[in-house]
């Protein structure tokens, strides 16, 4: 058999990571800008004002600029399981592919037809149709999140299939199981708002630009107060979920909980304070197995997580520990699973049903094995290669730790922001407090950046499975030569260079001209010099 | 007649929310929880504006 | 029959469905792409061409995911082998697939130099795409260097530069792009007027008159080209999986054992053809709305055609044919594909509903004055 070749799961690994983060990069803003739109087009509904028309129009126009991205590169996504992930989609495509196939039929027609009404049906709906159509479009673009969440959350949590050792494969067995999977609700629900939270922050800041600037002030004033109150009450609840979160990830992936906190050893609530503390800053080094620097709060670790007082939280240690004598037994199973599929002997069969529960250790111990063949493992190489696989159980913890530090403490300050925001917006004193535009206004990218490190903390903390528990990464690529990696992966970084400046030069280009370069109602002499005055406007002309 | 429609209409679309709640209660709390709290996310935006504009009722706005 | 053998052949109809309503629906955007630098000599014009598909292409660019998605969960192992085998080929399709949707919304936003790179943008993920989407039936047709371990891995045989560089398979390549220039030239008729219409009714004839040569001379081919045929019995009721319980041989003209046996068959390619000929003949008395039906009915001709062929083959192995992938070997579980039904039963009405109504509402000809002055026209 031939091996894999790990630099090419690398590269695959990679590939994958920058094309999902560049895709999410374009989702948060289609998820929570559609639904912002839709308040400000109800607003405009129920009392007929035109200004909201006019602001639907506009952040209409800009969200459009990112959907278009947000849909291309999400092909990618769809495309790339099959195309690099051959062995990932063979052994759970029964499972995996239907709720992406689901959110095809159910999510993404309706989102992408309605989205043509909802820019081109202007003229040709009656108001509350082009309301409907409006709505239609934010709800598609949601459930099509929620379809594919659904599928991650089986990739975190497997449930609602098992494994068929005839077919070698996960087997759908329960929709209701997958459905409503935990993780998959809170994950949804979290990635969902949290793109409420990236919507509101941008309407607020382009807002905050024209404020500044004293330009469009009824435009702005309003779009302003819509979306601080959006984003205050959003980036509440982000927070809220994501603890709820977390006490999720206790309970079925003690490895990324740990690793998100930088638990080396186990938690104790009863012994002394210093021994469970929740760590604001640490340097974990991976290679030693411990922390620099801690800086912690004492006492606080163990009811954040588990919610009680006295609850033990495995430390990382313990838990590759526990995985060595899982590792014995799943050697054992993947070889009576081979020899089944070999000879089709029930006796077989009987031992790898035995050791079932434990066969994704087992492939985890296949790249460590002589010729990754665990048939190759003898009493002298034994004990090195169950030391090899324990410490390949736990994912990176720097990168999970920091990543997952990044996105919460950006989270806490969203909810600072916003409160100030909302406040001063309700009390219509934004012009006296500058520092507060100033920092909504430059704090437009940041929601989409603790977006993408929420990605990296739970796939990154999911290592080293890609199916938790079941199929690792190393074996879940398709064999392709390194040549065909290194050509698509330039391709991609190419391809998507050139989208990134596009994007950023129209989203810059009309967020600076602002709304009064499509409507005609203005007054055009009092609109014509607002921007042209700046010399750096001059240069987009 | 048309009136009747309406509200046979609007019948339905509580029927189906209620129905929609119950399960989504019973089998997805996250999934109803996100329904309401979008709902109520939309609700409060668009009840900003709408007090925006009656606290400054003789704003030079365009109306 | 078994239930689980019924399901396996429903999608298998189904997956011909999605595939001729790619053709058709997708075709239809890609062939506008393909002739915008043709049909339009101005700046105006081309807003115009674009502006006709301007609210439809996203909705049917969903055909495109649909077809992955379905494919991903009815037959999960055709999906990780295809897609893996076809690398580079797939890459570059998606490529092009992504270039477009941007292309659309980005190309009217800026100044000339920059719309001129969008068009061209518009050609290459026209054209390419088509191109690709052929030439991957004509090199199932004959066969796909493969095999599999015992976990299930696939490993690949075959250079990818036997898939694009093979005579058939460019041929089958260019009847895909003809169909598709067919198509996208037909609504451009539909919706645009003078000069655009007959610019493009020059290009659709033209098209669905090589597609029908190329379609014929395909079917010559294929009557003088290695099958593959079961050498041993099949049970179509067995656990989808590819590397135990089938025999599968080589033989000159077995793709023709369906035709034979079932001599109504011969009516798909018949259909085809007569697709293809009303297309061109329906475009010339200038009846642009049956050309266009006529344009739906060569797609499905031509790929019902192929599937009738190859049934129950789906991606044989020319280097082990006995893990040839098959309908009966590649889907999903039997309790999957019921779900999967379901959700298709009740969705595409709803689709289909929504998606008329859509086409309803934005129906009416295109003019260059409406495109200019709507400032959220592409």
């Amino acid at each position: 058999m031939p091996l894999i070749d790990p630099s090419v799961v690398d590269l695959s690994r990679a590939q994958f990571a920058l094309t999902a983060l560049y895709h999410f990069l374009f989702v948060p803003l289609t998820l929570g800008m559609t639904f912002l739109i839709a308040a400000m087009e109800t607003v405009y509904v129920i009392t007929g004002k035109e200004i909201y028309k006019e602001m639907t129009h506009f952040w209409a126009k800009l969200f459009g600029i990112n959907f278009a991205i947000g849909v291309a590169t999400g092909l990618t996504m769809e495309f790339e399981f099959g195309t690099n992930w051959s062995m990932y989609s063979h052994f759970v495509g029964d499972v995996f592919g239907t709720p992406l196939a689901i959110e095809g039929l159910m999510a993404f027609f309706m989102e992408s037809t309605f989205i043509g009404l909802m820019f081109f049906g202007w003229n040709r709906l009656s108001r509350p149709a082009h309301l409907a159509v409006t709505y239609l479009t934010a709800l598609g673009s949601n459930l099509s999140a929620l379809w594919i969440l659904i599928a991650n959350g089986f990739m975190q949590n497997p449930q609602g299939a098992a494994f068929d050792p005839v077919t070698m494969r996960m087997q759908f067995n329960s929709f209701l199981n997958l459905v409503f999977s935990p993780d998959a609700q809170a994950k949804f629900v979290h990635t969902s708002i949290a793109g409420f939270v990236a919507g509101a922050l941008f309407v607020m800041g382009v807002s905050s630009f024209y404020i500044l600037r004293g330009v469009h002030k009824e435009f702005a004033a309003r779009s302003f107060r819509m979306a601080a109150l959006f984003g205050i009450v959003s980036s509440m609840a982000v927070v809220t979920l994501g603890d709820a979160l977390g006490r999720l990830d206790y309970l079925v992936q003690p490895t990324k909980i740990a690793a998100i906190e930088g638990l080396w050893q186990d938690s104790n609530a009863n012994s002394s304070a210093a021994a469970s503390p929740w760590l604001l800053f640490a340097l974990p080094n991976d290679a030693t197995q411990s922390n620099v620097a801690e800086i912690g709060i004492p006492y606080v670790l163990t009811p954040l997580i588990t919610h009680s007082e006295s609850r033990v939280i495995p430390g990382l240690l313990t838990l590759e520990q526990q995985a060595g004598p899982r590792i014995d037994s799943g050697i054992t199973a993947i070889n009576a699973l081979q020899q089944f599929g070999e000879t089709h002997d029930p006796a077989a069969l009987a031992t790898f049903q035995q050791h079932e529960q434990d066969m994704g250790y087992g492939f985890l111990a296949q790249e460590f094995a002589p010729n990754q063949d665990l048939t190759q493992i003898t009493p002298a190489n034994h004990d090195a290669i169950i030391a090899q696989t324990e410490k390949a159980t736990i994912p990176n913890v720097f990168v999970t730790f920091w990543a997952f530090r990044i996105m919460m403490y950006l989270g806490f300050y969203f909810v600072v922001l916003f409160a100030f925001a909302a406040y001063y917006s309700l009390r219509n004193e934004l012009e006296k407090h500058p520092l507060v535009l100033k920092a909504a206004l430059f704090s437009i990218p940041l929601p989409i950046l603790a977006c993408e490190f929420g990605w990296i903390t739970a796939e990154a903390g999911r290592q080293p499975w890609s199916v938790y528990g079941w199929l690792p990464t190393f074996q879940a690529a398709s064999s392709h030569p390194v040549g065909y990696m290194a050509f698509s992966l330039v391709g991609f970084a190419l391809l998507y260079s050139c989208f990134i400046a596009a994007e950023l030069y129209l989203m810059f280009k009309f967020g600076r001209l602002g709304p009064q370069h499509h409507e005609d109602h203005e007054p055009a002499g009092h609109a014509a010099p607002m921007f042209a005055t700046g010399a750096a406007d001059k240069s987009w002309q | 007649m048309g009136k009747f429609f309406k509200l046979a209409g609007l019948a339905v679309v509580i029927a189906l929310a209620i129905a929609l709640a119950v399960v989504a209660g019973d089998y997805g709390p996250w999934y109803f929880a996100w329904l309401v709290g979008t709902t109520m996310i939309v609700l409060i935006a668009a009840a900003g504006a709408v007090l925006f504009d009656t606290q400054e009722p003789n704003s030079n706005g365009k109306v | 029959m078994e239930m689980y053998v019924v399901l396996k052949v429903i999608w298998a109809v189904l997956l011909g469905v999605l595939l001729s309503g790619l053709g058709t629906m997708v075709g239809m955007d890609m062939g506008v792409g393909t002739l915008l630098r043709f049909v339009g000599k101005n700046d105006g014009e081309r807003r115009v061409a674009l502006n006709i598909i301007g609210p439809h292409w996203d909705g049917n660019q969903v055909w495109f995911i649909l077809g992955g998605g379905a494919i991903f969960a009815a037959f999960p192992t055709l999906y990780a082998t295809s897609f893996s085998v076809f690398y580079v080929v797939m890459i570059l399709l998606l490529f092009s697939m992504i270039m477009r949707p941007v292309a659309f919304e980005y190309r009217s936003k800026a100044g000339s130099t920059w719309r001129a790179t969008w068009d061209w943008a518009f050609l290459i993920s026209g054209a390419l795409p088509m191109i690709v989407y052929g030439a991957a039936f004509g090199n199932v047709l004959e066969g796909v260097g493969y095999h599999y371990s015992w976990t299930g891995q696939y490993f690949q045989d075959e250079s990818f530069l036997g898939y694009l560089l093979n005579p058939f398979a460019v041929m089958c390549g260019v009847v895909s792009l003809s169909l598709s220039i067919a198509q996208g030239g037909t609504m451009l008729m539909l919706r645009g007027e003078e000069p655009i219409f007959g610019r493009a009714r020059v290009a659709a004839i033209g098209a669905a008159v090589v597609a029908a040569v190329l379609f014929a001379l395909g079917g010559v081919w294929v009557a003088h080209m290695n099958g593959f045929v079961f050498t041993a019995p099949v049970d179509p009721n067995m656990p989808a999986t590819p590397l135990t319980g089938q025999t599968v041989g080589l033989a000159p003209g077995a793709w023709l054992n369906n035709f034979h046996a079932y001599p109504l068959l011969w009516a798909l390619p018949a259909i085809g053809f007569v697709g293809m000929l009303g297309n061109a003949f329906f475009n010339a008395v200038r009846v642009p709305v049956v050309a266009w039906w006529c344009g739906a009915l060569s797609w499905i001709g031509a790929i019902f055609t192929t599937g009738a062929a190859m049934f129950p083959f789906l991606m044989p192995s020319s280097t082990d044919p006995n893990v040839s992938l098959t309908v009966w070997n590649a889907t999903g579980s039997q309790y999957n594909l019921g779900w999967m039904l379901f959700f298709a039963l009740v969705f595409t009405p709803i689709i289909l509903a929504y998606t008329s109504w859509c086409f309803y509402v934005m129906r009416g000809k295109v003019k260059v004055e409406n495109v200019v002055n709507d400032s959220h026209s592409y």
